[in-house]
């Protein structure tokens, strides 16, 4: 006797069900435009820190970082550049850099902490250096900013 | 070593803070019942974005947070294969009893060695900090008792292997520097020399 | 400057999953994380446990008690609703609780239950996407719902009413505020247009507001005018809405955790509370809102056990056991902490540094008119009510890391 109509998910043809693409408001920007953003953006942080300033590369970066999906390659980029600018930070200056961050920077900040410890291949990613970001970010933003990093649909 | 290891816990520690804020909530998708919506994950909208933590790429933690419960996995550091059988057994013989210890899973997730199930349950009777603190010294405790395993199986290994080729060099006279050549592969060094 | 009295109800720790006063406070109706809700009366310092409703069969979510007509409604997760009255029982003559089935017409669990302001409809919330507007039919001789479904996409968490009692505003998983019109013909006269539209047919979407950063809304509160609507959402934050042509929305980031409830206590501030155990003041305006303090003062004298700090407070917990031994021996049962002999009550590393020592589920208006409530009381899963004065606000100290910030306004 056939059993296989017993493994159908009879709760997705629910047509109240929410789906995944309607849990957060999507980019407004072109995938394209956000690329080029990006790009741009890396440029400005490689300035900015030979120049010596950190917190103004990281408030740059963070701010409009490329979500969902079609921008696969953007994030990849954007990633990039904030891992740059982390792994070339005293860990002394962590704490006041941090602070200095507008609150929502702090949040896109986290997420790309987390984003970082979830690599499978590690490549330039240290953990120890993670760790100290997200030790002196938890101590400036709170386990506030941490749920947000839970909440926040918009994965970087 | 060390020096990794408090940042590492530190982030574990408020990331399930944060994860603990937990409710009760009846399922939406079956009537008049009340499951872990982590596991059921029928539900999206119900389930946050699970983080890891990882301090290398040996030793990982999972934190899968949903509206009433938190699936919370470890990956164990394993450095050789005696470890990796050690910590196999230990899990398992955890696991086993899983009831005994309430907050803690029968079935690792994937890619984890064991894993935890905390529900809104366990917060509501327990204090979450204790909970938390629970966790972080199974993290710490855990390592310890891995390492100390196989320092006693080497020990032990090393106590069986000489005795048993005493008698054998007694009877066999086996040249007295094989039974140092065993000695030292037990101590993971080779006779060829390369260790 | 009188410390928050603090009343131990549930047997420990038996959470507390909902209470509501009575209308001279006198009584509390409590569901102490069962199936039955629990009649208490004040008796000088004390509560004393006097009747039981017990006619659900899943765990009570909500209850609401009518200062006026005191009618109390439960909601459970059984699905359904019942509205309990007083009337002499046949017997004895005595006044007792007697329940009313509603017809609720929802297939999920009831979350949230509230009396409008009239008190001649209710509105429960709901797992089934929907909200049961409810109301009574004198020929049926019974409540009748109408349900409220779109555009909710998920469990609806909380609901709160307008006082013109048509509005009403909801909160919910699908991490939306949304405020409806629950305008019912028969029972409602044609209301007057105001901030939030005009015509009111019944489902109308009046708003519908999205929390900041994706968070499930908790609790949702109409301001004393109605004007302004504030909700709590998972992701830390605190959302004040101005509705109209100039719609301002601002959001205020806590760097604690999630709140869970919220309550107006005049038109420029309101309290909140949830998983970081303390009462949280926010003020504010038109211009711009902040968080101005808690009401949990940190520098008050904590003692270990529930019994002093009562004492305290002028009140004592109901009557239960609560010597030194007990607590020790109980924390060691219950909790594993084990005490030096001697030593009274728990050991301080097991103590939260705040009067709530688990999440706040309920904050509610106690005592004063609305728009200028001078006190609240709150419950939680530690399972302790308490009532706080609204003007001691202390400041919230640097260390104790709780900051809110304004995120930034989103219009």
């Amino acid at each position: 006797m056939d059993g296989s109509f017993r493994k159908i998910d009879i709760d997705q043809y629910d047509e109240d069900v929410l789906l995944e693409s309607e849990l957060y408001e999507p980019d407004s920007r072109d995938p394209a435009q956000v690329l080029s953003d990006a790009k741009q953006k890396a440029a400005t942080v490689r300035q900015s820190l030979a120049r010596g300033d950190t917190a103004g590369a990281l408030a740059a970066v963070l701010d409009g970082a490329p979500y969902g999906p079609n921008v696969e390659e953007a994030k990849n980029l954007n990633l990039q550049t904030v891992v740059s600018i982390l792994n070339s930070t005293k860990a002394t200056e962590i704490l006041n850099i941090v602070r200095v961050l507008s609150p929502d920077a702090q949040d896109t900040l986290m997420k790309y902490l987390y984003k970082g410890m979830a690599l499978p291949g590690w490549g330039d990613v240290s953990g120890s250096v993670l760790l100290g970001w997200h030790e002196k970010l938890t101590e400036a933003a709170g386990t506030g900013c941490i749920v947000r990093a839970m909440t926040d649909r918009r994965l970087v | 070593m060390s020096n990794t290891l408090r940042p590492y816990l530190a982030a574990v520690r408020s990331t399930l803070t944060a994860a603990l804020t937990l409710e009760d909530f009846a399922s939406q998708v079956v009537e008049r019942h009340n499951k872990p919506e982590v596991e059921v994950g029928q539900s999206k909208e119900v389930l946050l974005n699970p983080l890891t933590i990882s301090r290398n790429e040996n030793e990982r933690v999972l934190i899968e947070p949903s509206i009433n419960s938190i699936r919370l996995s470890i990956k164990i550091k394993q450095a050789d294969e005696i470890e990796r059988v050690l910590c196999h057994k230990f899990t398992r013989f955890m696991m086993q009893r899983a009831e005994s210890f309430i907050v803690l899973r029968r079935k690792p997730v994937k890619g984890y060695d064991i894993s935890f199930l905390i529900t809104n349950n366990h917060t509501d009777t327990m204090l979450k900090h204790k909970i938390v603190d629970f966790i972080i010294q199974f993290m710490e405790e855990v390592d310890k008792e891995i390492s100390e395993m196989k320092l006693s199986l080497n020990a032990r290994a090393r106590v069986v292997a000489e005795s048993y080729l005493t008698t054998i060099r007694t009877h066999c006279l086996i040249p007295r520097f094989a039974v140092h050549l065993m000695n030292n592969e037990l101590h993971g060094e080779t006779w060829y020399g390369a260790g | 400057m009188a410390p928050p009295e603090l009343y131990a109800l549930g047997q420990n720790p038996t959470a507390i999953s909902s209470h509501a006063f009575n209308a001279n406070r006198t009584e509390v109706a409590v569901s102490l994380n069962s199936n039955d809700a629990t009649i208490w009366e004040r008796q000088g310092h004390e509560w004393k446990q006097t009747e039981t409703l017990a006619e659900h069969d899943k765990l009570i979510t909500s209850i609401d008690w009518a200062p006026n007509s005191n009618r109390i409604v439960t909601c459970a997760q059984d699905r359904n609703a019942y509205v309990w009255q007083q009337s002499p029982d046949p017997q004895t003559g005595r006044m007792i609780w007697k329940p009313t089935l509603v017809l609720l017409r929802i297939n999920r669990a009831a979350t949230h239950v509230r009396w409008s302001p009239n008190e001649d409809k209710f509105a429960v919330a709901s797992g089934a996407r929907a909200i049961a507007i409810c109301s009574f039919d004198p020929e049926g001789d019974w409540w009748v719902s109408r349900l409220l479904k779109k555009p909710i996409r998920s469990t609806v968490l909380s609901v709160d009413w307008h006082p013109n009692n048509v509005l009403l505003a909801a909160g919910s998983a699908d991490m939306k505020a949304r405020v409806f019109s629950a305008y019912i013909k028969d029972v409602d006269k044609r209301p007057g247009p105001c901030v939030w539209g005009d015509k009111f047919p019944f489902n109308t979407i009046c708003a519908e507001y999205t929390s900041h950063a994706g968070g499930w809304v908790h609790s949702v509160g109409f301001s004393p005018s109605g004007d302004v609507l504030a909700f709590a959402s998972h992701d830390s934050s605190v959302s004040i809405a101005y509705p109209g042509a100039d719609s301002i929305v601002y959001t205020i980031k806590l760097t604690s955790l999630p709140l869970l409830t919220l309550a107006w206590t005049s038109e420029n501030s309101l309290i909140a509370a949830g998983h970081d155990c303390q009462p949280l003041v926010f003020s504010g305006s038109h211009d711009g809102w902040e968080l101005s303090g808690t009401l949990d003062d940190p520098n008050a004298n904590k003692t270990g056990s529930g019994a002093a700090r009562a004492g305290l407070g002028g009140a004592s917990p109901v009557g239960r056991l609560n010597s030194a031994a007990f607590n020790t021996f109980r924390n060691a049962d219950s909790r594993g902490i084990s005490n030096v002999p001697g030593s009274s009550g728990p050991s301080a590393e097991s103590e939260l540094f705040t009067v709530h020592q688990n999440t706040i589920t309920s904050v509610r208006a106690y005592e004063g008119a609305p728009g200028d409530v001078a006190r609240v009381s709150t419950s939680g899963v530690d399972g302790k009510l308490v009532v706080w004065d609204v003007a001691q606000v202390s400041p919230i100290s640097v260390t104790s890391n709780i900051v809110g910030r304004l995120a930034g306004v989103r219009i």
